[in-house]
């Protein structure tokens, strides 16, 4: 459903129909109560919201600049909470449990739930590096931009290499452990679709449905900002 | 001279990493700290440099706190040497990445080369000079950490853990490497499990256990003291263990012997004498 969501997104650019999506959101991100984690996330976003509010304003070629980019802004806040959404509401092994039931091989299932695990350990790794760069005199903070962004090599030189050796000496460490060993695996919990799922499903893609028709056929009010 | 008062740190306020530790490192000392795992060791040595700044408590270098001021001036008077050498490796040979932490710290082009080179003879880093340092061993990327701070020759060098993954000949190099500095007036501080090279190369020794300081004094002293070997989880080292089976053999024999010589000079007044060394 996230998906759809993030599709109708994409296909619209009209700030209505955008604003229609966010309104949608919230109730869910609410009921699933992630609406504070959700914050966290749009906070960080905000600075990467306001390049693009401002750049496109001073390079866009519409007839609205500022107008056009605030619409980019809202698109991408839009894409951002239902991909959000999805993230924050399922589990990682979930995820992969889902994958596996839907005939996806267990490997590429594993793999997706194992590249999310370790995402907060590369943040660790990161800090690691970084504190080691600093005692060696590196100054992160300090200088010109281009001068913080060549002191950037030496953090993520280091992150690359590590992450790539932890990579193998897990793959060796799994294969010694007998990953792939038996063809047939039994899992402990397995997913079922309930009549719910099926709504959820068939509501999506009515959904989907009706936003390419509208996009296709219907002229959308331009709802304009009064400057 | 490193003071540290009182320090309390703790991580997300979870997880409390040091309980009030107190210490004095005069300048010139060469001191071990020793104790279980997670009992603050790495903790404590990060605040020497600035990296972690006490919650509570002050850490006095040189007659300053250290808050105020930046890691990279610390940096140029505590040089602190990480566990993991993947941590700061990135340049495509090994001689780069030395002469980088001393061009970072302002030496000029000469003076980075000719410190560069006697630090890499003086770690056995000859052949390797030119090779990147992502294709050598977990050893060798060791030492080479090691060398790119111990190049700078700061006033104080703080290792962590540097004798993992050496062999005994290597081991014998950092020790030498180590005192030669020393000698020259630099304080050193090395973070070890390693009984050992602490009983061989360090006079004096700090114990910790569970975020504060167990036992700080001579290393022999610390060493041969049961409760405290218990206490850091540590086994008594082989030479005390074998002065104690001898001591219950030969009760003039002193039961507690860490030092080789010392253990030596008594087997022979037990065997008879100085000059009746069987050959």
């Amino acid at each position: 459903m996230s998906i759809v969501l993030a599709t109708i997104s994409l296909l619209f650019m009209e700030m209505l129909v955008l604003l229609v999506i966010l309104a949608l959101l919230f109730p869910i991100l609410a009921a699933s109560k992630s609406l504070r984690r959700w914050s966290n996330s749009m906070k960080s976003l905000s600075v990467l919201l306001g390049f693009i509010i401002i750049f496109n304003t001073l390079l866009s070629t519409a007839t609205n600049p500022f107008n056009y980019s605030v619409s980019l802004a809202l698109r991408l806040v839009a894409l951002m909470t239902s991909f959000s959404l999805f993230f924050l509401t399922v589990h990682p092994d979930e995820l992969s449990q889902a994958l596996i039931q839907m005939r996806v091989r267990f490997e590429f299932a594993f793999a997706m739930s194992m590249a999310m695990r370790y995402v907060p350990t590369l943040a660790q790794e990161a800090y690691a590096i970084m504190d080691a760069q600093k005692a060696r005199g590196v100054e992160l903070d300090k200088g010109s931009l281009l001068k913080r962004i060549r002191n950037i090599i030496p953090i993520i030189v280091p992150l690359i290499i590590v992450s790539i050796r932890r990579a193998l000496s897990i793959a060796e460490s799994m294969e010694s452990r007998g990953f792939g060993a038996s063809d047939t695996r039994t899992y402990m919990e397995k997913l079922a679709f309930r009549r719910k799922d099926w709504m959820v499903v068939v509501l999506s893609l009515i959904a989907l449905l009706t936003s390419i028709y509208i996009r296709l056929y219907v002229p959308i009010p331009n709802l304009s900002l009064p400057f | 001279m490193i003071i540290i008062e009182d320090v309390h740190f703790s991580y997300d306020g979870l997880y409390t990493a040091l309980r009030g530790v107190s210490l004095q490192i005069d300048d010139g000392e060469s001191l071990a700290i020793m104790g279980t795992n997670g009992a603050g060791k790495t903790t404590l040595v990060k605040h020497f440099n600035g990296l972690l700044r006490p919650q509570s408590g002050r850490v006095i270098l040189n007659g300053a706190d250290t808050k105020d001021f930046s890691i990279a001036e610390i940096a140029r008077e505590v040089g602190l040497v990480m566990q993991n050498p993947d941590h700061q490796l990135f340049l495509d040979t090994v001689e780069k990445e030395i002469v980088f932490g001393l061009k970072n710290l302002g030496f000029t082009e000469e003076e980075a080369t000719e410190r560069c080179s006697r630090t890499i003879t003086s770690l056995g880093l000859e052949g390797l000079a030119q090779r990147s340092p992502f294709a050598l061993s977990g050893g060798e990327r060791k030492r080479v950490a090691l060398a790119s701070v111990l190049a700078t020759e700061p006033r104080v060098v703080v290792l962590d853990e540097p004798t993992i993954g050496q062999d005994a000949c290597q081991k014998q190099r950092l020790a030498e490497m180590l005192e030669s500095l020393n000698e020259r007036g630099r304080t050193v501080v090395v973070v070890t499990h390693d009984i050992e090279f602490v009983i061989e190369h360090l006079p004096r020794t700090v114990a910790m256990a569970n975020g504060t300081i167990v036992a700080d004094g001579q290393t022999n002293k610390v060493l041969s003291n049961d409760e405290i070997l218990e206490c850091c989880s540590l086994t008594p080292p082989q030479l005390t263990q074998a002065a104690r089976s001898l001591h219950e053999e030969f009760p003039t024999f002193p039961e507690r012997l860490t030092l080789l010589s010392e253990v030596e000079s008594e087997v022979l007044r037990i065997l008879g004498g100085e000059n009746s060394v069987i050959p």
